[in-house]
C-alpha cells in the first residue's frame, strides 16, 4: 500500500468517526480527538527529509494541537493508539524492535510536549492571555524537536547544526499557528478543527518542497556518480577510485574549513576529475594517459556549462603545483584544487586499499616540496588518524 | 531599444505610476485611512516576496506577492478597502536590483502595476464578498479575486513588453494572458492570513509566513539541483560529442522521439523528464569506446569489435545506478539484444521504437539514410513483434502532427565520408535484416 493511500484511509477512517459521533449526538470532543489521532498517524507518514539532519514528522505539529484540544490522560490514549497504527503502517523493512524504539521515542516526545504545556499553563493560572497562550505553544511545540536531538545526540553523538534547522522552524511555528487557529485566543480567531486543517497548508507545502528538493538531489548525486563511474567500467581508471577519493577529498575539506559551496563543487570534481579521459585518444602500447590533459578535457567539458564550472576550476587546478619554482605562494582559490590532487594521488599510491597509507602519506611527504601543500598533507593525516588507519605522530 | 520605443516607454511607466499616486491622492481625500503599521508589514512582505521571487524553467517567476495583496484586500476590507491594497502593492516596485541599477523607469513600474492591481482585485472583492462573510464563501471569493490580480497584471505588463521587445500587442499577449492555476493557493493563503490578522494581530504573521519561505527556499534549492542535472546530462553529451559527433545528435534526437511519444501517450511532465534522461543516457556506455575505434573508417578486427560491444553492458551498469532509471534499463538491453520485451516498462519500449528510427533515418558510415516513409513502414512491419504496437503508432501519429520530416534529404548532421555510404546496411537496434550479412561493417 502506498503512502498516499494510507494517509487517504486514515483520513476517511477519521472523517466516518466525526460524522458518526455528530449524527449519534455524541461528545463532540470524541471526534475532535478521533481526528487528531489520525491527524498524528498521518503525520508519522509523511515526513520532511531536509539536508544535514534526520527526518522530521509532521506528527510534532500535530502534537502542539494535540495537547490544547485534550486532557493530560486523553493525551497519552490518542498518541499511544495513533503511534501504534503509525508503527504498523510505517513502510519499508523496518525490524520490529526499530519499530518499537520508535513507538517509544514519539511517546517521550508528545508527552514532553504536553507536559511542558501544561507546566506553562499551570504557571500562568490557566489564563488565556496572549503571552501565557503563545509562550506554552511555543514551548509545547519545540518540546519534541528537543527530544529528538537529545535520543540523536544519545544515539550518535552529534546534533544536527543551526543551518540545518530551517525545517524545525517549519514544524515550529506551523504547530503553534495550528493550535492557536483550533482554540484562538481568548474566543478570537477559534477555528476549531478547521484552524489545523488549514493552518498545516504552509507546512504541506514545505514537505512538498522537500520531497522535491530530496528525490532531485539523489537522482542528481546519482547521475553524477553513474557518469563518474564510465572511465571505471571502461578500465581506464581504477575501480571506484573516484567515490573514494571524493570521499576523502570531503573529509579533509572539512577539516580545513571549506565552505559548503567549496565543499559541494569538491566532491563534483572528485568524482568527474577523471572524465576527460575518456574524450582522449588511446594511448599507445606501454604509454599511459598526460595526467594534465585528462584533467583539462574534463574541466574543459565541466566549463561548458554554468552550473558545473565551480567544480571544472576544481579539476582544471588538480594537476597544477603546488608552489611552482620561483613562485612565493600558492593562489588562495586553489585550495579545493589542492585537495583533490593530494586525495587522488593518495587513492593511486594505496591503490585503494588502506593498508597502505603510512607509507602513501610517507611518499607524499617526502615528493618535492613545491608538489603538494604542507597544509593539505596534514589534513590528510588528520583524516586518516581520524579513520584509524594511520598512527598518530 | 531605439530612442522614440525609449521615450514611449518611459512615458507610460510615469504615466501609470502618476496614475497610481493620483488614486492614492484621491482615496485619501475621500477619507480613506489605513492603519500605518498594517500597511508598513504588510508593504515590506510585499517587496521581500518579489525581491525573494523564484524564477521558474518556463522562464516565468513564482512569488508570494499576491498572497500579500490578498491579505491587504482582506485586512483592510473595513477602514480602506481601496487606498490599503494600493499602497501596499506600491511597495512591490522596491525590486533591489532594479534600485541598485538606478533602473527607475522598471521601480515605477513595477510599484505602478502592483498596487493597480491589488486595486483592481480589491474593488471585485467589495463587490462580491458581503459584510461578515462565511469562512468558506470567504475562501470561494478568492479564486476570481486572485484571477483578476493576475489578469490586471497582465493586461499592464503587455504593452510594456511590447515596447521593450518591439514585437506586436498580440504577440506579446500570447506569452502572458497566463491565468495559470499556480497562482490560486496563494490567494487562498492570502484571504487565510488575512482573516487571521483581522482577530489575532501582526503577531500571527511571523508564524505564517516562516513556513512559506522556508517552502519557497526548498523549492529554489531543488530548481538549482534541477538545473545542476540538467548541465551534468549536457556535459554527458558533450563528452559523447567529443569522441562522435553522430552518437551526441543521435542521442539528443532519441531523447526527442521518445517524448513526443510520452506526450501522444499523456505522460505527465516527472514521467516525460525521466524519460527524457534515460533516452540521453542510453547510449552512455559509448563513452568507453575508445575514439579510435569509434571513428574507425574500415572494418573493425574481432578484438575492437568486442570492445565496441562492452559498451553495452557499461550503459546497462551505469543505469543501473540511478534509481530513477533503474525501470527503463531493460530497454537498453533489449535494443542491445534487438528485440522488444513485452514485459519490459513502457518507457523501454518507448526508447527501443525510438532509437531503431533515428538509426533508420540517420546517415553512417556504412549506410545511408532511410526515407521516412521507409522507416516508418518498416517500424510498422515490425510492430507487435520486434516493436510495441502502441509506441510505433504514437511516433508516427505524433511525427506527422508536428509536420515535421527526417531521414534521407533532411538529416541535420551529416558527417563528411570519405567514402560514399552504401545505400543498405546495418544500423543499431537490432535492424540487422536491413542488410545482408555480406554487407556487414561491424
Amino acid at each position: 500500500m502506498s503512502i498516499r493511500t494510507k494517509v487517504a484511509a486514515l483520513a476517511l477512517a477519521a472523517a466516518v468517526v466525526a460524522l458518526a459521533v455528530e449524527v449519534a449526538g455524541g461528545d463532540p470532543q470524541v471526534a475532535t480527538l478521533a481526528v487528531l489521532a489520525a491527524g498524528v498517524a498521518i503525520g508519522e507518514l509523511v515526513v520532511l527529509h531536509p539536508q544535514g539532519r534526520a527526518a522530521l514528522p509532521l506528527s510534532f505539529a500535530v502534537f502542539t494541537v494535540l495537547v490544547r484540544a485534550g486532557s493530560p490522560v486523553q493525551v497519552v490514549v490518542v498518541v499511544v493508539a495513533a503511534e501504534l497504527v503509525a508503527s504498523v503502517l510505517r513502510a519499508g523493512p523496518i525490524s520490529v524492535r526499530t519499530r518499537a524504539v520508535l513507538f517509544a521515542e514519539r511517546c517521550a516526545e508528545a508527552f514532553a510536549a504536553g507536559a511542558v504545556y501544561n507546566l506553562v499553563t499551570t504557571l500562568g493560572r490557566n489564563r488565556e492571555e496572549l503571552g501565557v497562550v503563545v509562550l506554552a505553544l511555543t514551548l509545547a511545540a519545540i518540546a519534541p524537536v528537543v527530544v529528538a536531538d537529545l535520543v540523536a545526540y544519545a544515539r550518535h553523538r552529534e546534533i544536527a547544526p543551526f543551518r540545518a534547522r530551517s525545517a524545525d522552524l517549519a514544524i515550529v511555528t506551523s504547530g503553534i499557528l495550528m493550535a492557536v487557529g483550533y482554540d484562538g485566543i481568548d474566543g478570537d480567531g477559534r477555528l476549531g478543527l478547521w484552524g489545523p486543517i488549514l493552518f498545516s497548508i504552509p507546512l504541506i507545502a514545505a514537505w512538498y518542497s522537500f520531497e522535491l528538493l530530496a528525490s532531485t538531489r539523489r537522482s542528481f548525486e546519482q547521475t553524477v556518480q553513474a557518469l563518474a563511474a564510465a572511465p571505471e567500467l571502461g578500465g581506464l581508471v581504477r575501480e571506484g577510485h573516484a567515490d573514494r577519493v571524493a570521499e576523502l577529498a570531503d573529509s579533509m575539506g572539512r577539516v580545513l574549513d571549506l565552505s559548503s559551496s567549496d565543499l559541494e563543487r569538491l566532491r563534483t570534481a572528485a568524482l568527474l576529475h577523471h572524465l576527460g579521459a575518456v574524450c582522449l585518444d588511446e594511448p599507445d602500447e606501454g604509454f599511459t594517459l598526460d595526467p594534465v590533459e585528462v584533467a583539462m578535457a574534463g574541466a574543459n567539458m565541466l566549463r561548458a556549462s554554468e552550473v558545473l564550472a565551480p567544480a571544472g576550476d576544481v579539476v582544471a587546478a588538480e594537476p597544477l603545483l603546488h608552489r611552482p619554482p620561483g613562485v612565493a605562494d600558492p593562489p588562495p582559490a586553489a585550495l579545493p584544487g589542492m585537495i583533490l590532487k593530494v586525495a587522488s594521488a593518495y587513492d593511486e599510491l594505496t591503490e585503494g586499499d588502506d593498508a597502505h597509507a603510512s607509507w602513501a602519506v610517507e611518499a607524499l611527504y617526502t615528493g618535492p616540496g613545491y608538489v603538494y601543500d604542507g597544509r593539505v598533507l596534514g589534513a590528510l593525516e588528520r583524516v586518516l588518524v581520524r579513520r584509524g588507519v594511520l598512527d598518530a605522530r | 531599444m531605439t530612442r522614440e520605443a525609449s521615450s514611449r516607454f518611459t512615458a507610460y511607466c510615469i504615466g501609470i505610476f502618476v496614475a497610481a499616486l493620483a488614486l492614492c491622492v484621491g482615496f485619501y481625500l475621500g477619507g480613506q485611512r489605513p492603519p500605518i503599521d498594517q500597511v508598513l508589514i504588510l508593504g515590506l512582505l510585499f517587496a521581500v516576496a518579489e525581491n525573494r521571487s523564484v524564477e521558474l524553467p518556463n522562464k516565468s517567476s513564482l512569488s508570494a506577492s499576491l498572497m500579500i495583496a490578498m491579505t491587504a484586500i482582506v485586512l483592510f476590507s473595513a477602514p480602506a478597502p481601496n487606498l490599503g491594497p494600493l499602497v501596499v502593492g506600491l511597495c512591490g516596485g522596491l525590486y533591489l536590483p532594479q534600485l541598485r541599477s538606478r533602473d527607475w523607469r522598471k521601480v515605477l513600474f513595477n510599484s505602478a502595476n502592483f498596487g493597480l492591481s491589488s486595486l483592481a482585485a480589491s474593488a471585485l472583492f467589495e463587490l462580491i464578498v458581503p459584510t461578515a462573510p462565511a469562512p468558506a464563501f470567504l475562501l470561494a471569493a478568492s479564486i476570481p479575486v486572485a484571477l483578476l490580480y493576475s489578469l490586471a497584471n497582465s493586461a499592464l505588463l503587455v504593452p510594456a513588453m511590447s515596447m521593450l521587445t518591439h514585437r506586436s500587442l498580440a504577440d506579446v499577449s500570447q506569452e502572458m494572458w497566463v491565468s495559470d492555476i499556480q497562482i490560486l493557493p496563494f490567494g487562498f493563503l492570502g484571504v487565510l492570513l488575512g482573516e487571521l490578522y483581522l482577530n489575532l494581530d501582526g503577531w500571527v504573521v511571523p508564524l505564517f509566513v516562516a513556513p512559506i519561505f522556508i517552502a519557497r527556499q526548498a523549492f529554489a534549492s531543488y530548481l538549482q539541483l534541477r538545473a545542476a542535472q540538467e548541465a551534468t546530462l549536457s556535459t554527458l553529451v558533450r563528452a559523447l560529442e567529443s569522441k562522435d559527433r553522430y552518437t551526441a545528435g543521435h542521442v539528443e534526437r532519441v531523447a526527442r522521439f521518445s517524448q513526443y511519444m510520452g506526450q501522444e501517450l499523456g505522460f505527465r511532465q516527472s514521467r516525460l523528464e525521466r524519460l527524457r534522461y534515460a533516452a540521453l543516457m542510453h547510449d552512455i556506455g559509448k563513452l568507453i569506446v575508445p575514439n579510435q575505434i569509434l571513428n574507425k573508417p574500415g572494418k573493425l578486427t574481432a578484438a575492437e569489435y568486442d570492445r565496441m560491444r562492452h559498451h553495452e553492458f557499461v550503459s546497462v551498469e551505469v543505469l543501473r545506478r540511478i534509481d530513477f532509471l533503474a525501470p527503463v534499463v531493460p530497454s537498453i538491453e533489449a535494443d542491445h539484444s534487438g528485440g522488444s520485451d513485452p514485459n519490459s516498462s513502457l518507457e523501454a519500449r518507448i526508447i527501443l521504437v525510438a532509437d531503431a528510427f533515428d538509426a533508420m533515418t540517420s546517415t553512417r558510415a556504412y549506410r545511408r539514410a532511410l526515407t521516412q516513409e521507409v522507416a516508418f513502414a518498416e517500424l510498422r512491419d515490425k510492430a507487435g513483434s520486434q516493436f510495441d504496437a502502441e509506441c510505433v503508432d504514437a511516433l508516427v501519429r505524433s511525427i506527422e502532427a508536428k509536420r515535421e520530416i527526417y531521414g534521407a534529404g533532411f538529416e541535420g548532421d551529416v558527417a563528411d565520408f570519405k567514402a560514399p555510404p552504401p545505400t543498405t546496411g546495418t544500423g543499431s537496434a537490432g535492424l540487422g535484416d536491413l542488410a545482408q550479412d555480406s554487407e556487414r561493417v561491424s
